[in-house]
Parts: structure tokens; sequence; C-alpha cells
């Protein structure tokens, strides 16, 4: 009994001095930048993720977490405008090595930009304007409004959640789109096959024009939305299960199972679902 | 009027005859008179003047032999020609022939080797899936030094978006009153700048 008491606490030494010279190799570097009402940040991380969030103040707060003296945070600062810039030192080092973290707090008026191509990218509680974009970045944007939100991939997921009063444009290749509760006087998502999901209320008396190619699009709409939906699919098919008044004049030939056109309330904001051969699915909530 | 003033106005007048005062001058001077009967008179002998006919070959060859009995020219080689032509002339065809021959070997080879020799550039795939273009490969090269996953995202997201792009011309041209075709072809294009937009980015 005492020998295997001895050897549990010897593991656990073990593991500890690990974790200990594990964490010795990675280095925290931590940036502070008081900056005035508006300030914009961008951040160039290719190489691990970025999250940003927002407290009250007038200070940007950037920690970046690298994994390896092989990298480098450069930092360049103009009034109220902060650029983060990651680079190799010398030749690009391989695996863990190369990977930096980036954890930001900033105003919540500020405008955020970020370039990170593994990704992932998440982004909430800002109030300004938010530009994201990796080539394989899961982006991640919650709780953001009144600013304009663009954001773009190539195959990452793309998830925005609960934005009001917002222009917003997405654009994916094969990555899927996935929106709920966002609203503002324009919303525009483009994919190539990526797959759109929209479920709210398409408040604000916006327009709204989710647009793919072969992906499908896919709407789930509460009883009490106010829209003028327009809805084709040039060589798929489009499925309905909400009860839309017909409307009398419609932009294209309403061809049953391949378009319809409808409105629902008082039809405050505009919905338009196009799709070359994917399917279009809009439902009840 | 003066013989300075007559004889500066003589060579404008000693066709058609001068006016008053000039005639009268010519009636007053002598020396005038003498100078202008002369040039008349030359005038009239070069019009006589018969165009002299080249004399007959035989003269040429006499005067060739005199020249040669005294020891003034060398004789003239013996004329050489094949086929009717000189040989110094047959040099110049035999020259053309050379480069004419030399052409046409130069076209065949070119055409066989580009014939038999595979496409080694290419980096994307049948037209079947979206056809890539110039510009395509440029950005293909832009990426290339980028980690593997993002150079086939590229690649990958090339094909599609071409195969986009096709579909919506192809409904724009059979309908180009469609305006939903017109905005999808918009919403392809759109899709082909951002890829260019963010190689560009993550090419610098």
């Amino acid at each position: 009994m005492e020998s295997w008491n001895r050897r549990a606490k010897l593991a656990v030494a073990v593991l500890v001095g690990f974790a200990a010279i594990v964490a010795s190799a990675q280095t925290r570097k931590e940036m502070k930048f008081n900056v005035g009402p508006g300030a914009s940040l961008t951040i160039s991380n290719d190489f691990g993720p970025v999250t940003v969030h927002t407290m009250a103040g007038s200070q940007v707060l950037a920690v970046a977490t690298l994994h390896s003296d092989q990298m480098e945070v450069d930092q360049t600062r103009s009034g109220s405008r902060v650029e983060l810039f990651t680079h190799a030192l010398q030749q690009r080092p391989t695996g863990d090595a190369a990977r930096v973290e980036f954890d930001v707090t900033v105003p919540p008026d500020c405008n955020v930009t970020v370039h990170s191509s593994p990704g992932p990218i998440v982004i909430e509680k800002v109030r300004g304007d938010v530009t994201a974009d990796g080539e394989n970045a899961n982006i991640d944007v919650r709780d953001v409004g009144n600013g304009h939100v663009h954001l773009r991939t190539l195959k990452g997921n793309v998830t925005i959640a609960n934005v009001s009063n917002g222009h917003v444009e997405v654009t994916s290749v094969s990555g899927p789109v996935k929106m709920s509760d966002v609203s503002g006087p324009s919303v525009e998502v483009n994919t190539t096959n990526g797959k759109i999901s929209y479920s709210g209320m398409f408040s604000n008396n916006g327009d709204y024009v989710l647009t793919t190619h072969s992906g499908d699009i896919e709407v789930l709409l509460p009883a009490n939305a106010s829209i003028d939906v327009s809805a084709r699919s040039v060589n798929g098919k489009v499925e309905n299960d909400f009860p839309f008044q017909p409307k009398q004049h419609n932009p294209f030939p309403v061809t049953s199972g391949r378009a319809f056109a409808g409105t629902s309330n008082s039809g405050s904001s505009g919905v338009q679902l196009r799709s070359f051969s994917g399917t279009i699915r809009v439902k009840k909530q | 009027m003066t013989c300075a003033e007559f004889q500066r106005v003589l060579p404008y007048i000693i066709d058609a005859g001068g006016d008053a005062g000039q005639e009268q001058h010519l009636r007053e001077c002598a020396v005038c008179a003498d100078l202008v009967a002369d040039l008349r008179y030359i005038a009239d002998q070069a019009k006589l003047l018969v165009p002299m006919e080249d004399p007959s070959p035989r003269v040429w060859e006499g005067l060739q032999k005199s020249l040669e009995r005294e020891g003034l020219v060398k004789s003239a080689p013996a004329r050489r020609s094949l086929l009717g032509l000189p040989l110094r002339d047959l040099g110049w065809v035999a020259a053309g022939a050379a480069v004419v021959v030399l052409l046409a070997g130069i076209f065949f080879t070119r055409n066989t080797t580009s014939a038999d020799q595979p496409k080694t550039t290419v980096a994307m795939e049948s037209p079947a899936t979206g056809p890539a273009n110039a510009e395509d490969q440029q950005i293909l090269d832009t990426v290339a030094q980028l980690s593997p996953d993002v150079r086939d995202s590229y690649r990958q997201g090339l094909r599609d978006v071409n195969t986009y792009i096709q579909d919506a011309e192809r409904s724009v041209k059979e309908d180009p009153n469609d305006q939903g075709a017109r905005q999808l072809l918009m919403q392809a294009y759109q899709q082909k700048a951002m890829l260019y937009q963010m190689a560009t980015r993550s090419g610098e």
C-alpha cells in the first residue's frame, strides 16, 4: 500500500514537472494601448486562433501566446490605430512551434479586423465594424451590431448570432454559413456550394439576399415574421410550408417546385433566396 | 536698261522674247545682240543631235582581243553553266533551297515536339469541372508557398467558382432578360474576386 502511494506521488510529480517544462517553452506577450473613441485594431495572425471580446474603457489589451522563440509579434501604433502582425523570425517552424494564439480585449466601439488563415476567429460584443477572413478559418461572430460585418472564407464554418442593426456581408466558397437572429438594413450572404441557414425574424425593415450556386438554403421563420419573400432555384427545387400570401406581381415566373413568392404579415423586410442548383427550404418555426 | 539688267533676265526671254524695253536694248546693244545670237545657235544645234546606237558584239570582241594582245587585260575565263543557268546563279539557287529546307525542318520539328510533349504547367483539371485560365494559374503560383491545406483550398475553390461562373453565364445566355440569372452571374464573379483578393493578401 505504501509503495502504491509512493508511486502515485512520484507520477504526479513527474507530470507536474513535465507540464512546467512545456509551459516554459511558451512565451506570453502582453501589449497595452490607450486609444480614443472609434479606435481600430488589425490583427494578422496566420499561425493560430484569434479571440476578441470587449471591456468598457479606452484600452486595447492584447495577449499573444507564442509556442516557441522562433515566432515574433510586431506591433504598430499610430494614434488610435493599432496593428499586430505575427511572423517567423527565420524559416517558418513546423508543428506546434509555429503556433501563436491571440486573446484581445477592446473597447466596445472599436473597429476590429482579423486575418487568420487557419483560425478559428471569435469576435463578440463589438459595436464597431467587424472584418474577418481566413481561408480555412472557422469564424464565429456574436452579439455585435450597429456596424458593418464583413466575413470571408474559402471553406471555414461561419456562425453569426445575435446581430442587430448591422450591414452584414458574408462570402464563402464551400464553408457553411449559419445565422440566427441576424438583422439589419442589409444582410447579404453568397456561397458557391456552402449551405446557408437562417433562423430569425428578418427584422429591421431590411434587405436580405441569400445566394448560392449549388449549396442549399434553409430558412426557419417564426409566424410573426414580416417579410416579402421571393425564392427561386434555376435547376434545383424549392420547398415551402410557411403560409405566405401570394403576390400579384412577381419578378420572375412562379414555377411550382422551382420558385415561389409571397408576403407574411405586412412584408416589412425584403428577402431574396436564390440558388442555381441547390434546394431552398422555408419552414415555419 | 543696262547690259547687266538685260543679261539678268535673258534666260527667261531667249525663247519667247522680251518686252519693249528689253527688245529696244537688244537692237541698240551689239554685245547683248551677239550674245543672244550665239545662245540661240547653240540651242538649235542641240535639238539636232541624234542618239548613238550600241556597236555590234563583234566590235566589243575586237576591242577585247586588241587589249589582250597589248597585255592590258587578261583573257576572261570560259563561262560554265548547268541546266542552262550560270554556276554563279546556281549558287544563289542552292542557298535559297537550303534556307527553304531549313525552315521546313524547323516547322515540322516544332509541330511534332509540341504534340508529343505533355503539358506540365497546368495545375487544374478538365473543363468539365471549371477550366483554369492564366489568371487562375497566377493565383495558384501566388499561394504556392503557403501551407498545403491552404493551397488545396484555393485549388478546389477556383474549380468550384469557375463552374459557378460557367453555369451562370450559360443561364444568362439562354435568357439575357432574366434578372435572376444576371444576379447569379454577378455573385459568381464576386466569389472569384474574393478568391483573388484573399490570395493576393496571403501571398504578400
